[in-house]
């Protein structure tokens, strides 16, 4: 048994007429956490309002890319299956519920729901260069979770409502965690008077 | 004489360096003459990408490295990223490592809740009231560095347990240190309820209403003033927290004052949980002595910091470093409040009204 209201899941089902892959466990101490996998991302608006008649509070949005999965038969003749991934090759692509590619080039994105002190995490996939539906406009606590995930990573967040930069400075080339970035460079140690010339231009246009 | 034009508001700084603030935020603030009209937050100048480097960790080095994020709520960092690891490994941790990890965990919460109220009191210009309540803190700073080695970060946590065991020289020291500090408490509770100095300064200052603050969706103490009756030791128990005397104390003045006296309270019911668990401390192993095999998968852990609910999500592959390790501070929502909170306030109070969140930047911006 577990603390969520009657016909909790049957209406997150409905919210998301294209499918939903629901997991729930309960601890020992009657606590109960829900994941709720999204087949299309676009149902994640219709999700989040009915969330919100349950008056769940959002707590968290966690954004992941995940790896490529590692090719594991190397004693597969052909050997060009690394420009041939995810087209009519055998080793077959690896799909998230709803179909989108996990080939190290997608995003899921984890919505983590409060419900009266259980929690439901709706995941939504995202293929490369994908967008998804801002939550700010339903759940004010989305705004800078959102604005990060926008900062760290080529993930587009449509309709939100102030899409500024969060922690990252305007002047910083943005999806800092999508690329390597060398220590030297991210320490600054290997530009020279960069700094102090930017300093003095800026002082004299003051 | 000529005619000056007067601008009708005017755009002041705050910070992100400022005599008030310990940590750098930046707010850009629109007043007009002594009353503020709007809040600009400025965020992003202890940005370290602990996130990223946390990927780049085996799971045993994050437990060092998260209790590094933030000094003040520093315990429940590795706390919290235990439970999310024993989640998935399905680890049975002992009975008496759950008593030990809710004594570390209530430890810190007196430590950290009278360090805010001590700066309250600074901040309000009652230098002999901050004095006293950073000396009757140094009693749990004393009652930490005696029991684990360390004032701030203690190190009390490991995969599947804990890593420092109390022996009866440690309990006792514990008892001695109660015994001296629960009067203090109380004293300093009843003090802060009744000081004319305090109260002038802190009642009616920084509202957040009940319904901007569900609106915020804020954690901890700042909900709890504003009267929303949420504590994860109690609406999802974790350790053994459904066993021991959890009172969430909830008030509606939605001010400054109000926070300032939830943390007072939880603080003398975190002294009174204390008692039970050394009273109860039931005997055997405190871990399984190794380090417990973590599978693939994913888990949330939530633990109640003393700023409130910490959120952790962990997801683990094949490899020894977690695939996305990511946290949520109970400060990350919070200071969205403070755009409520500082609405029509005189620039005189931005200090106190920042200071009543329990702002805790290094661990927002991670």
């Amino acid at each position: 048994m577990t603390r969520f209201p009657e016909n909790f899941e049957t209406s997150l089902s409905a919210a998301a007429p294209k499918g939903v892959n629901l997991t729930t466990t309960t601890d020992a101490h009657g606590v109960s956490v829900m994941w709720c996998e999204l087949a299309d991302r676009n149902d994640l608006t219709s999700v989040g309002e009915c969330l919100r008649r349950y008056h769940a509070r959002l707590a968290m949005v966690s954004a992941n890319k995940p790896p490529a999965p590692e090719e594991e038969e190397d004693d597969n003749d052909d050997e060009e299956d690394e420009s041939a991934a995810g087209e009519t090759n055998e080793p077959e692509q690896p799909m998230s519920f709803g179909g989108t590619p996990q080939d190290g080039t997608s995003y899921e994105l984890v919505y983590h729901f409060d419900v009266g002190g259980d929690y439901v995490n709706v995941v939504a996939f995202l293929p490369a260069g994908g967008s998804i539906a801002s939550l700010t406009p339903l759940f004010r606590s989305a705004d800078w979770p959102e604005r990060e995930i926008m900062e760290i990573y080529s993930v587009t967040i449509t309709n939100h409502p102030d899409p500024r930069r969060l922690f990252l400075d305007e002047s910083i080339e943005g999806a800092v965690l999508d690329r390597l970035i060398p220590f030297s460079q991210m320490a600054n140690a290997s530009t020279s008077d960069e700094l102090w010339a930017r300093v003095m231009a800026a002082a004299k246009e003051a | 004489m000529t005619e000056h034009t007067v601008a009708s508001s005017y755009k002041i700084p705050v910070g992100p360096l400022h005599v008030a603030l310990e940590e750098p935020m930046y707010f850009r603030v629109s007043v007009k003459g002594e009353t503020i009209e709007n809040v600009e937050l400025n965020a992003g100048h202890v940005h370290r990408g602990v996130e990223y480097l946390a990927t780049k960790r085996t799971l045993l080095q994050n437990m060092i490295l998260t209790e590094r994020i933030c000094s003040l709520c520093s315990n429940s960092h590795p706390e919290a990223l235990a439970m999310a690891a024993e989640t998935i490994g399905a680890v049975e941790v002992p009975e008496r490592a759950q008593y030990l990890r809710v004594i570390a965990g209530e430890v810190k919460r007196v430590a950290s809740h009278l360090f805010n109220v001590g700066i309250l009191a600074h901040l309000v210009g009652f230098e002999a009231l901050f004095m006293h309540a950073m000396q009757v803190r140094e009693v749990a700073q004393d009652l930490k560095e005696a029991v684990y080695g360390n004032r701030m970060d203690l190190g009390a946590h490991c995969l599947g347990g804990t890593r420092c065991d109390m022996d009866d020289e440690a309990i006792a020291f514990m008892r001695t240190a109660l015994d001296k500090i629960e009067p203090d408490v109380r004293e300093l509770e009843k003090t802060y309820r009744t000081n004319g100095s305090i109260l002038r300064r802190t009642r009616g200052i920084g509202i957040l209403t009940h319904e901007d603050a569900i609106a915020c969706g804020v954690v901890g103490p700042v909900a709890r003033a504003s009267d929303i009756q949420y504590d994860v030791r109690t609406a999802a128990p974790y350790h053994v927290y459904d066993r021991l005397p959890v009172e969430v104390p909830v008030l509606d003045g939605c001010d400054v004052w109000s926070r300032a006296m939830i943390r007072l309270q939880e603080a003398v019911n975190s002294i009174e949980i204390l008692w039970v668990c050394l009273d109860h401390l039931p005997d055997g192993p405190i871990n399984d002595g190794g380090d417990p095999y973590i599978p693939p998968g994913q888990a949330i852990a939530r633990t109640e910091a003393p700023r409130g609910e910490l959120v952790y999500y962990l997801k683990t592959n094949d490899e020894p470093e977690p695939e996305r390790l990511k946290w949520r501070v109970p400060s990350y929502p919070n200071w969205d409040a403070l755009t409520f909170m500082l609405k029509e306030a005189k620039v005189a109070d931005i200090a106190i009204i920042v200071n009543s969140i329990d702002p805790c930047i290094s661990c927002t911006e991670r």
